[in-house]
């Protein structure tokens, strides 16, 4: 284990339903205001609820740039005033390199729901479809760097209602790995029809505004909003002199494994995770003295967390204040994490405790509430927690700043192997080094992956309603497990999805467009979100690992690995599958063209020694995984020459025509290419495919060397494997 | 519709909507629970049964405990239907 210092938090941009500016948040939440009322977006009628806490006042056309405004969502604005607002509180100067990590779960939903209310019935034509593809997950995350400038590095995750946490705790990894001084990590969900009508049709909304802990609570009340916080190290923060508004000492990420929408009601597996963060931070539970928690209003939710906080606190349960800001703000899905990070930094640093309103009769009565508004208490170190759809939960710990510095451990970048790896492609499921003949001539000529059905080889009682991107992921993740031989309880998932299932989603809102509300499906609802596949294979393959999502258009598969590697990093999961995996749909492929192929890969992650451990002797070793904004040329120069250009081999993604020059133009140039797009077809997840193809390459002993080269918009991914070195015998 | 042509109908709902891939009508027991033990079906599927009878057979499905007695078998499903289309 590594030592570490603990994460700054210097600056804070928030946007609720109780203002637009993080002072006017804050200062009517603790004054108990509330900001729910009725639905002024969409038409609610039908509905069980027709109440959310809206953001008021939000002009994306003013806040985007000069000639963008048609092409912002309210989320991208969202996002940016948070972005924006957290970089002046910081003190930011420009000419810092930025990191960028936001949460999130439905992305521009709401602007594609406008576009296809105006569409005709019926099935939608390749022309008209455009506009539904306008707003992919990632594109949050890629106009605001864009608008904020200096952006390094960014990632965009979805972990359903705890995506926001999540950001922020692999926002802590990057500074503390050195990849970047400063990130801007957080969360944003705009309101939209998908996911009002789907927690109506669950059933799990409360048709009155939303109470927390309350024995009458009858679900929970949408919001929307967002939130960032600038991150740096306790040490960089302190030798700019700048103002520490709370100190981000501790987290955990991990899946319960429990049920697609249901938490584990014993509160055990959330207990664990608060225990992790508190372990983590250096903290024992006599140190905290407030817990901002995830307290939706549902029945079920707030029962656990309740046993969870008992059997974490214990006897000091009586003394650690609580409270949940839905009540006041809604529950605001992917952007809830970071919005109440916000909150419990600022409760700390204020000494203002934020209250549960609406709660007239406590169902735990022995936890202590905060029921009085703009009540003060003198906070050291404070919880905020999330859990989400998938049985994602997400932990972090906070410290006042004043509190006395400490060495923390961590478990710190390390040799990291690819114990498993398993493609998807034309021959169907190739895995080991098997997969080193998935692009072989036979691969050209078989069958497309269309006419071979990924559910037909998972358990069809397990995979109900899993659509066909989550079975490519669960079996090609389900085979990379096996083969490594790894624990399902101590892995992880990182699953990276460009698009997500765009046709069912339209199919849903179609029906619900044509038929009214009335008939939405429930079941078919938790289907729909970013993170859908990550869940789905937590329950199938029992990972309680962290399982999220990400997403990054085309490469959208190496920001998994990439932020697989984050997570070895910070300890959280033994062993980390990543990978992509993109499916037919008849909205995606009319509009892309109709040569768009499908498939993707995993690859099972963990730290050489974890490897060595079990006695598991991996496919290859990872030297070297970069993601390069902009030119690549000098990423190329300083990569070096391949060692023996005859045993080496370039395995390359859809370059575009500058990167591609560089590549050639480079040292690895000359040396044995695979060009994936010629052999293997387009699709979004082939550098997954790639990754696995060139894992099996090595380990098949066809090169010593294999270089991966991805690329779309402005990131170039750069991954160079090498055989595993032989143990050492002794001297 | 005679009792036969509405159990099918009903176990097709069944099967379409709950995605219960590889069976078939004929390993639905006309009687047997639907859920716990039975079929393996949650609280999530008797939401889905309940919306997706509304709109196939056009009755109406309360909400909580009577939905419970009401979703007990493909039996009992029928009755609730045959029940509110005779009133």
């Amino acid at each position: 284990m590594a030592r570490r210092e603990r994460i700054a938090i210097t600056g804070l941009g928030m946007v609720s339903a109780l203002g637009l500016g993080r002072e006017e948040s804050f200062r009517r939440l603790c004054a108990g205001e509330r900001g729910i009322g009725p639905v002024s977006l969409f038409d609610t009628a039908g509905l069980r609820s027709q109440i959310a806490a809206e953001v008021r006042g939000l002009d994306v056309a003013a806040l985007a740039p000069r000639g963008e405004a048609a092409d912002w969502s309210r989320s991208d604005a969202l996002a940016f005033v948070a972005a924006r607002d957290a970089l002046t509180h910081a003190g930011h100067v420009d000419g810092v390199p930025l990191g960028l990590a936001l949460g999130g779960t439905t992305g521009g939903m709401y602007e594609t729901e406008r576009a296809l209310a105006v569409l005709p019935k019926g099935q939608i034509q390749p022309q008209d479809a455009r506009r539904l593809l306008d707003f992919p997950l990632a594109v949050s995350v890629e106009r605001v760097a864009r608008t904020l400038g200096s952006v390094v590095c960014s990632a965009t995750v979805c972990s359903a209602c705890s995506s926001g946490a999540v950001a922020i705790a692999l926002a802590a990894s990057w500074l503390l790995s050195g990849r970047v001084p400063r990130v801007v990590a957080g969360g944003v969900d705009g309101l939209c029809q998908l996911t009002f009508t789907g927690f109506n049709a669950l059933g799990a909304v409360d048709p009155k505004p939303c109470r927390p802990f309350d024995v009458a609570r009858a679900g929970l009340t949408l919001g929307e909003g967002a939130a960032c916080l600038v991150l740096e190290l306790e040490s960089a923060a302190r030798e700019r002199g700048a103002q520490i508004i709370a100190l981000l000492s501790g987290w955990a990420v991990a899946s319960e494994a429990h049920h697609v929408t249901h938490p584990e009601p014993s509160g055990e597996r959330a207990a664990a995770v608060m225990r992790d963060a508190l372990a983590a931070a250096g903290l024992e539970p006599g140190a905290i003295d407030y817990v901002n928690a995830h307290g939706t209003g549902t029945v079920q939710n707030d029962a656990m967390e309740a046993r969870a906080l008992t059997r974490v606190f214990g006897s000091e349960l009586e003394r650690v204040w609580l409270s949940s800001s839905k009540a006041q703000i809604g529950h605001t899905l992917g952007a809830a994490g970071a919005i109440e990070a916000a909150i419990t930094a600022l409760a700390i640093q204020r000494g203002q405790l934020p209250p549960t309103a609406g709660l007239e009769q406590p169902e735990a009565p022995e936890l202590r509430h905060v029921r009085a508004p703009n009540q003060r208490a003198t906070l050291r170190a404070a919880l905020s927690s999330s859990f989400g759809f998938g049985g994602a939960c997400a932990v972090l710990a906070f410290e006042a700043a004043d509190t006395r510095a400490r060495p923390l451990s961590w478990q710190g970048p390390r040799s990291v192997v690819i114990s498993g790896a398993a493609n998807f492609g034309a021959l169907g499921l190739s895995s080991g080094v098997g997969a080193a003949n998935s692009l072989s001539e036979a691969a050209s000529s078989a069958p497309t992956p269309s006419a071979i059905d990924p559910l037909r080889l998972l358990d069809p009682d397990r995979s109900r309603r899993f659509g066909r991107a989550s079975a490519l992921v669960v079996a090609a993740a389900e085979r990379a497990l096996h083969d490594a031989g790894c624990d399902a309880a101590a892995t992880g998932l990182v699953v990276g999805s460009a698009f997500g299932d765009v046709d069912r989603s339209v199919r849903f809102l179609q029906k619900l467009f044509e038929q009214g509300p009335k008939f939405a499906s429930p079941a078919e609802f938790p289907q729909l979100i970013a993170s859908t596949s990550s869940g789905n294979a937590s329950l199938y393959l029992g990972l309680r690992g962290p399982c999220l999502s990400v997403s990054e258009f085309g490469t959208s598969g190496q920001s998994a690995v990439s932020v697989a590697l984050s997570l070895l990093d910070l300890g959280l999961g033994q062993h980390i599958l990543a990978g992509a995996a993109e499916a037919h749909d008849p909205i995606v492929d009319g509009v892309l063209g109709a040569d768009r192929g499908e498939g993707g890969g995993f690859v099972l992650l963990e730290a050489e020694a974890t490897a060595g451990a079990r006695g598991h002797v991996p496919l290859a070793r990872i030297v070297l995984h970069r993601a390069v904004r902009g030119d690549a040329t000098r990423a190329f120069a300083e990569l070096g020459a391949p060692t023996l250009p005859s045993e080496a081999c370039v395995v390359r993604g859809r370059l575009p025509s500058p990167v591609a020059g560089a590549l050639t133009r480079s040292a690895w140039g000359a040396v044995t290419s695979y060009d994936l797009p010629a052999r293997a077809g387009y699709h979004e997840a082939l550098g997954a495919f790639g990754l696995s193809f060139a894992a099996a390459q090595i380990a098949a002993g066809r090169a010593a060397q294999a270089l991966l080269v991805t690329a779309d918009v402005d990131t170039v991914y750069i991954t160079l494997l090498e055989p595993v070195q032989p143990a050492r015998g002794p001297a | 519709m005679d009792q036969t042509e509405l159990k099918s109908r009903i176990k097709r709902a069944l099967l379409e909507e709950l995605d219960l891939r590889g069976k078939t009508e004929a390993d639905i027991d006309d009687a047997a629970p639907l859920f716990g033990a039975g079929l393996g079906l949650d609280s999530l599927d008797a939401l889905q049964l309940a919306m997706a009878i509304e709109e196939r057979f056009g009755v109406t499905i309360p909400e909580g405990e009577a939905s419970r007695t009401i979703f007990a078998s493909v039996n009992a499903i029928a009755e609730h239907i045959a029940r509110a289309k005779a009133e």
